[in-house]
């Protein structure tokens, strides 16, 4: 498509490499008159601030555990859009790096717009009514990114320091820490607290500052800016549709991707809290203990609305948050407790939990079958078919808090052996649809005519 | 013809056109009569003039009086020039002339800066060319006083555009301005009390108009301006834009005419002069839930009766910024409804002290919060932004904003509270009154004493802008508007002192005087707007029960009753009636609800929003280089969303040619709306780009231009979608384009151009 918008841009990258590095890049080498206002950079990123530079030492430094070889992005890969490079549904980590995590790791990836929590936080799509939304981790109970760095920094299964004062005397030690009395000053490291506590906002800081949390960069950001090699194919567009029609896929329900809060849009999540339930992960060493329910909101790990006792009434059992759908297609490993590990699954656990709950749940007291039936769908996470029995739905959840899972589409309990809400058609495109959430997107340069997601 | 230099200007074969064209349709009033050979006849006459002196608390403060110096002849040639040949004579100090001349002609005033406005006392400061008919003259020099004014220019150029005549024309100008013809081609100075008022009101405007025809006329500006060009802008064709978009290639445009400069002052980028705009104000609703629904058949019975814009896009989310963008053409980085003084420190200072908190005398139960700091630090008050209330003001038009549901000595700069005193029943729907209803809805025992937040100051176009906050008009142009569900007892509220004669429905009073503002922005209250809010109360013999219509599919046939309401009352207006007045009324959302697609258009990106963005997006501003830079002032800017959805837009008016059952289907947005109110009341020039306010002036030709600054433009796919034009219909979708959509849509998207070319604003 020739002649656009587009002069500049083979102009901007001199520009940005002439004044690269240097602290000050608010002028381009573009003419800069000697009146107000002046240009700035046009397309070059802000310098990270010396808070970020400190954190972005911070990220990448395995001493920073007690293993001494596991550092913030060991688990949050800045190649797997800063979620775990692996399909584990749970990473090791400890002193001895053998201790295995209790949920799959959340990308670090879009966290800026979040809010604190709050049991009635307004919903960004300025429609649903107010409920549980915002904060950190899958149950919210870190305020901001900055309070969040404690749990991996000092928590026995992750990063394993003993203390904050711990972290603070390795960061002391550490090649950067003249960076970090530069940024925080010279007695930065006298108090402990504060020393711990800068080293927490240096963490945020690089997270909310440096563009690789937040590029904005995936072939869907293309299409709604309106750029070229933005076209989505008709197979994406149809996906689109299969995203947010609320009788079919209605994953924009939850992975809200309108305008939100705070000048935000296209976030793939409102922030908000769900309980949907999925299978059991025996594959969390936790897991292997029947009395632990991982109840999200209402605990064990988030403990300011735990029921008073196990099975009392309490609304918040089971909820985990609604993650954003950005880069999905990177993971691994689903849901809060990594129990299901590719799209392909994923759409069809979305799609077929009600109607075929047997394929997702265990069955007991029946008869395995040593050949399914023809139709016996192979994607579940049951590949057995039994014959009689009884199938254990929602089995990591207490049946007191049945009451609490989410009846929106497509997830509306519908009978078993009923039409599920999606075909194959549109869980395929569906599929075609999220993967154009990735960052990174470069348009090819003669895109395919014909496929599975461009017809 | 001469083929002289005279004041400045030069005779050339575009005069010899002008003077062609208006012996063609003139008719008998064009040319000079004939009469004996030899003889000589004197014509005696003024030039009128008007003055505007800002500082008023009421309406513009405006008085007439005499141009002296101006240099008056015959135009023999109508040209629009006094040649030398035409022997000129300079009015005196008291605006009198005396021409003697072979024969009685169509007079013309050249009013340059070497005259004097008697109504100032101050020297000329733009050149002007007035004119005064050969009809008129004929009439007038019969009686001794040939009245030389923008009255005289208006009835010709209404003679020549709508080819009729000169008794015609004098009976309609008089009709519009509501005054008798003889007074209306009177001497201005010499009308007294409610005649003068109206007479000059309007021939300030009119000098508006004919400084700026003069101004067209002697830059020799091409015609018509570009952006009115059918087809597409011709200027782009050697600029970087789409190629699939833009199909006008060539630019035939040739120098205006004088009698065509005197028609395009009129017609600013084809949007044609109106003389009051009234704009409803609705909350909150994307194309789809009020196109065809049965909530709706009001709103929907003037969609079809009337003309409208499918494209209509929002800029942001939520309120705040819509309304912000819609009084001014940017939102500042406001992404939320905040309190207009938050975060307003330094250069953004509050000025308005004292700010209308509780400490003040009368307001004690103000809701106002003295300060406010976000942690997002976005500026809410907008400092020395150039917007269209004080660009009216400036010009000495006049704006209003009505708003429903105030409490009665509240402080505009503050939002409506609860008072238990003030109470109203529920409504009740009868069966069949609300989208099919069989059974009644509402419960006529449910008493609702007034909510709190009815009337909400996110909800007014000019409250982000201290200039306006501070004008000295602001209390006087804030009006009420009636029609609420707690009217009839607002006057016994009790947490402000009530003011005696307090009216609750200005609007209906000022509908009836005809003093009203050029550009009205009407406020429904936040259950008449279709927002909703709680409303809760008691029911007689116990209970508590929720207002049947604030939220809802309900509330939408409450906010469709409301319009039906407010469109019937002004249709109902002696101003409506005044068929020589061109009035519209407007229908329209402040946002969508578009998630997917297209959220925004024409003046933003919406790729560019996040903190994400790598790229500082700042709006541009003309430096005192001349030179367009972005403007870092403002904090935070990149954050805003860009843009939520679709709405439908309705525009009626009253004038009986206009075409109706308009659909133009081309992108626009409230920056293309605010665009359209500059050239609807002649604001801005279309030949510079700064003097259009904010965003207004991100053109497809200002956007190429200024890339470089722009990145959020770069690598754009559709140029034309992402820029500002005005809402005139003179661009052509080509016949291949698919029309790009938000999920505020769901029509099937249309490919090629609209059914007609007509203009929603047309007037015949």
């Amino acid at each position: 498509m020739p002649n656009l918008f587009r002069i500049a841009l083979c102009l901007l990258p001199l520009a940005l490499a002439a004044c690269g590095g240097g602290s000050d890049s608010t002028t381009t080498s573009t003419s800069a008159p000697a009146t107000t206002p002046a240009p700035t950079a046009t397309t070059a990123s802000a310098p990270l601030s010396l808070a970020a530079q400190v954190g972005d030492k911070l990220f990448f430094d395995a001493t920073l555990s007690g293993s001494g070889k596991m550092s913030c992005a060991t688990c949050h890969d800045p190649n797997y859009a800063y979620a775990a490079p692996n399909n584990l549904a749970v990473q090791l980590g400890g002193t001895d790096m053998l201790q295995p995590g209790t949920r799959a790791v959340p990308s670090l990836r879009y966290k800026e717009f979040t809010p604190p929590y709050a049991d009635l936080l307004d919903n960004p799509d300025g429609v649903s009514v107010p409920g549980p939304g915002g904060g950190f981790t899958w149950d919210g109970r870190s305020p901001t990114l900055a309070d969040q760095t404690s749990i991996p920094l000092l928590s026995a299964n992750e990063m394993a320091n003993a203390s904050p004062a711990d972290v603070v005397a390795k960061v002391k030690a550490a090649s950067y820490a003249p960076l970090f009395l530069q940024a925080y000053g010279s007695d930065a490291f006298t108090d402990t607290t504060k020393a711990f506590g800068y080293i927490q906002a240096a963490l945020q800081a690089y997270q909310m500052e440096d563009q690789s949390f937040h590029p904005f960069s995936s072939k869907f950001d293309l299409y709604v800016a309106n750029k070229i090699g933005g076209n989505m194919t008709a197979a994406e567009l149809r996906g689109l549709s299969v995203f947010t029609d609320a009788n079919t896929g209605n994953c924009a329900s939850c992975h809200y991707q309108g305008a939100g809060l705070n000048g935000s849009s296209a976030l793939f999540t409102d922030f908000s809290y769900e309980n949907i339930s999925v299978p059991r992960n025996m594959d969390i060493p936790a897991n292997q203990n029947a009395s632990y329910n991982d109840m999200g909101v209402c605990g064990p790990l988030r403990t300011d609305h735990l029921p008073t006792s196990l099975g009392a009434p309490n609304a918040f059992c089971g909820l985990f948050k609604a993650p954003t759908l950005r880069n999905v297609a990177l993971r691994g490993a689903f849901f809060h407790n990594g129990v299901i590990h590719t799209l392909y699954q994923l759409v069809h656990f979305y799609n077929t939990r009600d109607t075929n709950p047997e394929i997702w749940y265990p069955t007991v007291g029946g008869t395995p079958r040593t050949t399914p039936d023809a139709n016996f769908p192979t994607y579940g996470l049951i590949t057995t078919q039994y014959t009689g029995g009884t199938v254990q739905k929602f089995n990591d959840l207490p049946a007191a808090y049945l009451g609490n899972i989410d009846p929106q589409m497509p997830l509306d309990s519908r009978a078993a052996g009923s039409t599920p809400p999606m075909t194959e058609a549109q869980m395929s495109d569906l599929i075609c649809f999220l993967n154009t959430l990735t960052d990174g997107y470069q348009p090819p340069a003669n895109p395919p005519t014909h496929g599975t997601c461009v017809d | 013809m001469a083929n002289l230099q005279y004041v400045g200007f030069t005779t050339t074969l575009t005069t010899i056109a002008a003077a062609c064209m208006l012996a063609g349709c003139g008719g008998s009033d064009s040319g000079t009569s004939t009469s004996a050979p030899g003889a000589q006849v004197k014509i005696s006459g003024v030039v009128n003039s008007t003055a505007y002196t800002p500082g008023s608390t009421a309406n513009p403060t405006l008085a007439a009086g005499y141009i002296k110096g101006a240099t008056v002849c015959v135009d023999s040639n109508n040209d629009g020039i006094c040649e030398a040949s035409e022997n000129p004579v300079t009015t005196d100090a008291n605006g009198k002339f005396t021409l003697t001349v072979s024969a009685v002609g169509p007079i013309i005033a050249d009013i340059s800066s070497s005259a004097t406005n008697t109504a100032s006392g101050a020297a000329v400061t733009a050149h002007e060319i007035l004119r005064a008919s050969l009809a008129q003259v004929t009439e007038q020099q019969a009686a001794g006083l040939v009245v030389v004014s923008p009255m005289s220019s208006e009835v010709q150029r209404m003679v020549e555009d709508n080819n009729t005549s000169y008794q015609t024309e004098k009976a309609n100008l008089a009709s519009r301005v509501g005054v008798t013809a003889a007074q209306v081609l009177g001497d201005l100075t010499t009308l007294t009390g409610t005649a003068q008022t109206l007479a000059v009101t309007e021939a300030n405007a009119l000098n508006n108009r004919y400084v700026y025809a003069t101004k067209k006329f002697d830059n020799k500006e091409l015609y018509p301006d570009a952006l009115a060009v059918p087809g597409g802008d011709p200027e782009l064709a050697s600029l970087a834009v789409s190629s699939a978009t833009n199909t006008v290639t060539t630019d035939t445009r040739q120098p205006i005419t004088f009698l065509q400069a005197q028609q395009a002052a009129f017609n600013v980028e084809g949007i044609p002069r109106y003389d009051s705009v009234f704009i409803v104000m609705l909350e909150n609703k994307g194309t789809t839930t009020i196109l065809g629904s049965q909530y709706a058949p009001k709103i929907n019975g003037y969609l079809q009766a009337g003309n409208q814009f499918t494209s209509y896009y929002a800029t942001g989310n939520p309120s705040e910024p819509n309304y912000t963008a819609l009084g001014g053409a940017d939102d500042w980085g406001i992404t939320d409804d905040s309190q207009w003084n938050c975060d307003a420190t330094g250069a953004n200072a509050v000025q308005d002290l004292p700010v209308p908190d509780n400490t003040q005398p009368g307001l004690a139960n103000s809701p106002f919060t003295t300060t406010c700091t976000q942690a997002s630090g976005i500026n809410h008050n907008i400092v020395g932004r150039a917007n269209l209330f004080t660009a009216l003001s400036s010009k000495g038009l006049r704006w209003r904003t009505y708003s429903e549901s105030m409490n009665p000595g509240q402080d505009f700069r503050t939002d409506g509270i609860a008072d238990s005193a003030v109470t109203a029943t529920d409504h009740v729907y009868a069966p069949g009154t609300l989208a099919g209803n069989t059974t009644a809805i509402g419960n006529a025992a449910l008493t609702l004493p007034m909510p709190a937040g009815l009337y909400k100051t996110k909800h007014h176009p000019g409250m982000a802008y201290q200039n306006v906050r501070s004008a000295p008009e602001w209390k006087f142009s804030n009006r009420t508007l009636g029609g609420g569900q707690w009217d009839a007892v607002l006057t016994s509220g009790t947490k402000y002192a009530v003011p005696a004669g307090y009216n609750v429905d200005q609007f209906g009073s000022d509908l009836q005087s005809g003093d009203v503002g050029q550009i009205n922005f009407l406020m429904p209250d936040q259950c008449d707007d279709m927002h909703s809010i709680g409303v809760t109360g008691t029911v007689s013999g116990g209970g508590t029960g929720t207002a049947s219509d604030c939220s809802g599919n309900n509330i939408i046939v409450r906010g469709d009753n409301y319009v039906d309401y407010l469109v019937k009352k002004i249709q109902a207006s002696p101003l409506w009636a005044n068929k020589q007045k061109r009035i519209a009324i407007v229908l329209m959302f402040d946002e969508g609800t578009a998630t997917t697609g297209h959220n925004s258009c024409c003046g933003w990106v919406p790729g560019s929003s996040g903190a994400a963005a790598s790229t500082s997006t700042n709006p541009l501003s003309k430096g005192t280089n001349g030179q367009y830079a972005q403007d870092t002032s403002i904090h935070n800017y990149n954050f805003g969303n860009h843009g939520h959805g679709e709405s439908i837009f309705v525009v009626l008016t009253n004038q009986a040619s206009a075409p109706t059952k308009v659909s133009d289907s081309d992108a626009y947005s409230h920056f293309s709306f605010v665009r359209t109110l500059q050239d609807m009341f002649q604001l801005a020039d279309p030949t510079d780009d700064s003097t259009y306010m904010n965003r207004s002036k991100y053109t497809e030709k200002f956007i190429a231009q200024n890339i470089l600054n722009l990145p959020e433009y770069q690598s754009s796919a559709d140029t034309h979608f992402d820029s500002v034009r005005p809402m005139n219909h003179a661009y052509v979708i080509p016949a291949t384009y698919r029309e790009l959509q938000s999920s505020d849509v769901t029509t099937a998207a249309q490919v090629g151009p609209d059914a007609t070319q007509k203009g929603v604003w047309a007037v015949k």
